[in-house]
């Protein structure tokens, strides 16, 4: 690149405001500081100038440096910063980018990042300072940092990470480092209110020093090497693997990431920090921080759990058998950093370990550990990763779901899920009696398992109700349809780490996924139908859905990997085409309706039996179906454009497999699309969130099926084909829906008699039924979100 | 007798002939444009029609790639 540099414009964010719920909205916004609105993003693009292309000229704002070749980065106006992958010194500012900003996209060669309000708050609270920040930035960059740029950093992060709220001996802390912030703090009347004894003023204290905690990594002297910095660049991996020994870095870059990454620890050693603080009503706590978020500080929680002496400890460590991976080192040093622990959501992919992640910190912890999860299923899970990772035994381990009521007395871990704690019916009376004991718990750590699925209404109760001392939240895939992930960041607490997939591929971790889409033409007859729209939404699909030649597809692929000795997934959600593949294919499937008695024996079948090679799922099997064996997924049908639909059903086959050999692809991802279907449209969607991870998918027209013509398959002939669609036209809509997530669906097969007297007079439940079919078409109740919570 | 009719033979896939099929069904141009149905890929169609043809099928294209309005549907 010469000296002209452009970028793209970014196309607007869309944004679904829905008129009815500003009020919500507004309640929503609620603990979110000031600051975070500043939005460099349309400021930056306002004062650059557009050549004809509507590319940005940044020639006049920007100086390139003299040695720019052998820095790896441009930062935009807009807040976008661009990262050549192949520079030798990509590892130095790979991890300093993932601490201050959000990443964009992550292809091979060139990733993006973006700053934003939310992104700096992180890094503020993991311990860099403002100035750090900028420096570094200044270092790395290959021009002249564009001073709206600084500007942006300091006005988010000057206040940010100030003031620290403690909790040391079960009493509450207002600790800060600097002690004009904390002398303004006590000023306000409302924070003068809220302290202990308002008299006594402030409280001097030399920092302790505390030792950051060392976690055991996967090969310890590798990880040991391959964080000093002074060897990374020769040890790295670069991408294109080929760092030459000639190629300079300058020094100044290396120094500093030696500083940066040492920030959080080296801040200990400072000998002669002061710490002012003063003590706060634990009752007013509330009041407190909403004051502060007002005065633009917001307080950071940390818990001192090495100096808890209140709570006790349960005594759970992990086994000598349990080795963290490096990059889980890395994330959980993020939380730990300074010796205590601080909230943050951890983003890791699907089946890189995200429990042991989970079990690491409660480990670490070691105080009353309260797990969330968002089904049955995921709690027995959950149960078993404890007691495979750690020392704790059963008796130690609750389980508190509808299903299994364990006595939670002695019990040091609980493991639950969300619908039970938030749930605001009348419970049994033993499911009461664990609410209360639950209540009056003071937990020492809560792990929230797919932390991107909760709302901030139902997170809001969930805090109302559980008192602990610090939060952790996990998910694989921290995006949503709507704009709310970010409120997740000041509820919970920042992001602390989000790894790279394309990276944990690489290294063998996770599974190397061959994504395909595979455009299956629509039969005239079932276009003809599609063209028509006379037909219901959920005929549509199913129309889509069971095209006979992607029925064909999905039988010769699967026939395919079978002789393969591959185990093979297949989603499609609607139950009505789910139960037909199955049956036609005659294949085992587990829907909504399948109890978890025979959900379990399914999944134990496709695990050890040899001869059951396939499972048919709906939807229920989206998220934390832990199916470690599965390394082929159809996907015939999916739900609109949802992006995280797709990254989570591509989750259960991304768990490393036994022979993996990095060369090879050793698990394969199918979409298949009806073609010049509505759902052409909606996959570029979806896969937008894989493709911005670094993911490639591979088209496959029908042209490159070879073998597909001799294979004996179903629907070769066109009677059999009249005849699928006149089923599919007769079938009524009670059986298309996907009725097993909320028990009271499941009665919806009423509607068919809806014809008869007794029924029109309302003396029998079809009108009940009828009704719900016309609240079913309701658009709010059709999000797929309030579906979840409600089973 | 001999009737002579002026047209455009169209030679496509037969999932958008039946997309054309429907656009004459439901009087998309005003009036219906579909002189004979020769085969599954074969339609002879009247003259005139062909730009407005055009312009419907890029639409189609359209909405089913790229304009996706809502997502979670």
């Amino acid at each position: 690149m010469g000296k002209k540099h452009k970028f793209y414009e970014k196309g607007k964010r869309k944004r679904r405001d829905d008129e009815g719920s500003d009020d919500e909205e507004q309640l929503e916004l609620e603990g979110v500081p000031q600051a975070s609105k500043h939005n460099v993003e349309e400021k930056g693009d306002q004062t650059t100038s557009k050549d004809t292309y509507g590319a940005f000229d940044y020639r006049s704002q920007m100086e390139l440096r003299e040695d720019h070749e052998s820095r790896p980065l441009w930062i935009a106006t807009n807040g976008h910063i661009f990262l050549e992958s192949f520079s030798p010194v990509y590892k130095h500012a790979k991890d300093f980018l993932i601490t201050i900003a959000e990443p964009v996209c992550r292809p091979e060669l060139i990733h993006e990042y973006k700053l934003t309000a939310y992104s700096l708050y992180a890094a503020v609270s993991v311990g860099l300072q403002t100035h750090d920040i900028i420096e570094y930035i200044k270092r790395l960059c290959k021009t002249s940092v564009p001073p709206g740029i600084c500007e942006f950093i300091r006005s988010c992060t000057l206040s940010y990470g100030k003031v620290k709220l403690v909790l040391k001996k079960n009493r509450y802390y207002v600790e800060s480092d600097f002690p004009d912030v904390i002398q303004r703090l006590i000023k306000n009347p409302d924070i003068q209110d809220c302290m202990m004894s308002p008299n006594e003023g402030l409280v001097s204290s030399e920092r302790q020093k505390s030792q950051a905690i060392m976690f055991t990594s996967h090969q310890a002297q590798m990880a040991g090497t391959s964080d000093d910095p002074n060897n990374t660049t020769n040890t790295t991996d670069v991408p294109n693997g080929d760092t030459k020994e000639g190629e300079i870095v300058p020094e100044d870059i290396t120094d500093f990431y030696d500083k940066i990454d040492k920030a959080d620890e080296e801040e200990e050693e400072e000998k002669d920090m002061k710490t002012l603080s003063f003590e706060v009503n634990q009752d007013k706590i509330e009041i407190l921080q909403k004051t502060c978020i007002g005065l633009d500080f917001p307080l950071l929680a940390e818990y001192d759990f090495k100096n808890d002496t209140v709570n006790e400890d349960i005594k759970i460590d992990l086994k000598p058998s349990a080795v963290l991976r490096p990059y889980q080192e890395k994330s959980l040093r993020k939380m730990f950093g300074n010796g205590r622990a601080r909230s943050g959501i951890i983003v890791l992919p699907c089946g890189a370990g995200k429990s042991l992640v989970g079990v690491t910190a409660c480990c670490t912890v070691n105080k009353k550990a309260l797990v969330l999860c968002n089904s049955g299923v995921s709690v027995e899970q959950w149960k078993q990763q404890f007691k495979m990772w750690s020392t704790a035994t059963d008796d130690m381990i609750c389980r508190f779901t509808s299903d299994a009521k364990d006595k939670p007395f002695n019990a040091g871990i609980l493991v639950t899920t969300y619908a039970m704690i938030s749930h605001s019916q009348k419970r049994a009376y033993e499911a009461e009696q664990t609410m209360n004991w639950l209540k009056e718990q003071e937990w020492g750590i809560m792990v929230l398992d797919e932390v991107h699925t909760i709302p901030a209404k139902m997170f809001r109760r969930v805090l109302t109700i559980v008192q602990s001392h610090c939060k952790l939240g996990l998910t694989a895939t921290l995006v949503r349809e709507d704009d709310k992930i970010a409120d997740l960041n000041f509820l919970i607490g920042p992001k602390l780490y989000e790894a790279n997939w394309l990276e944990l591929q690489k290294e063998g971790f996770i599974a190397k996924v061959q994504c395909a889409e595979v455009w299956c033409p629509m039969t005239p007859e079932f276009y003809r139908e599609y063209l028509m729209a006379k037909v219901s939404d959920q005929k549509i699909k199913l129309l889509c859905a069971l095209n006979p030649n992607k029925f064909r597809t999905c039988e010769f692929l699967i026939k395919y990997h079978e002789n393969r000795n591959d185990k093979i997934i297949v989603f499609i959600d609607e139950v009505f085409a789910l139960i037909h593949y199955a049956k036609t294919m005659q294949k085992l499937y587990i829907c909504g309706k399948t109890g978890q008695k025979e959900r379990m024996t399914i999944i134990q079948n496709f695990k050890l039996n040899p001869k059951v090679n396939t499972i048919f799922f709906s939807r229920v099997a989206d998220t934390s179906f832990d199916i470690p064996e599965a390394n082929v997924l159809i996907e015939i049908s999916s739900q609109g454009g949802s992006r995280r639909q797709e990254a989570q059903r591509l989750g259960r086959i991304l768990r490393a497999k036994k022979a993996a050999v990095a060369e090879n692809f050793n698990a394969f991802f199918y979409a298949l699309l009806s073609q010049d279907t509505r759902e052409m449209g909606y996959s570029r969607k979806r896969q937008s969130f894989l493709i911005n991870q670094g993911y490639a998918y591979r088209v496959v027209t029908p042209e490159n099926m070879v073998g597909m013509d001799e294979e004996q398959l179903h629907y070769s002939t066109r009677e059999e084909k009249m005849q699928l669609l006149e089923q599919i036209l007769a079938a009524s809509e009670a059986d298309m829906y996907e009725d097993g997530l909320t028990g009271e669906r499941s009665s919806s097969g009423s509607m068919r008699r809806s014809g008869n007297m007794r029924s029109l007079s309302g003396a029998d439940d079809a009108i009940y039924g009828e009704r719900r079919k016309g609240s079913k078409k309701d658009p709010k109740d059709q999000h797929y979100l309030f579906k979840k919570f409600r089973s | 007798m001999v009737n002579v009719f002026k047209g455009i033979l169209i030679k496509c896939d037969p999932v958008m002939k039946q997309f054309l099929l429907h656009l004459d069904d439901t009087m998309k141009l005003g009036s219906k444009f579909v002189l004979v149905d020769l085969d599954e890929c074969h339609l002879f169609v009247q003259p005139e029609v062909y730009n407005s043809l055009k312009n419907l099928i890029d639409e189609q294209y359209e909405k089913v790639y790229y304009n996706q309005k809502s997502s979670l549907e």
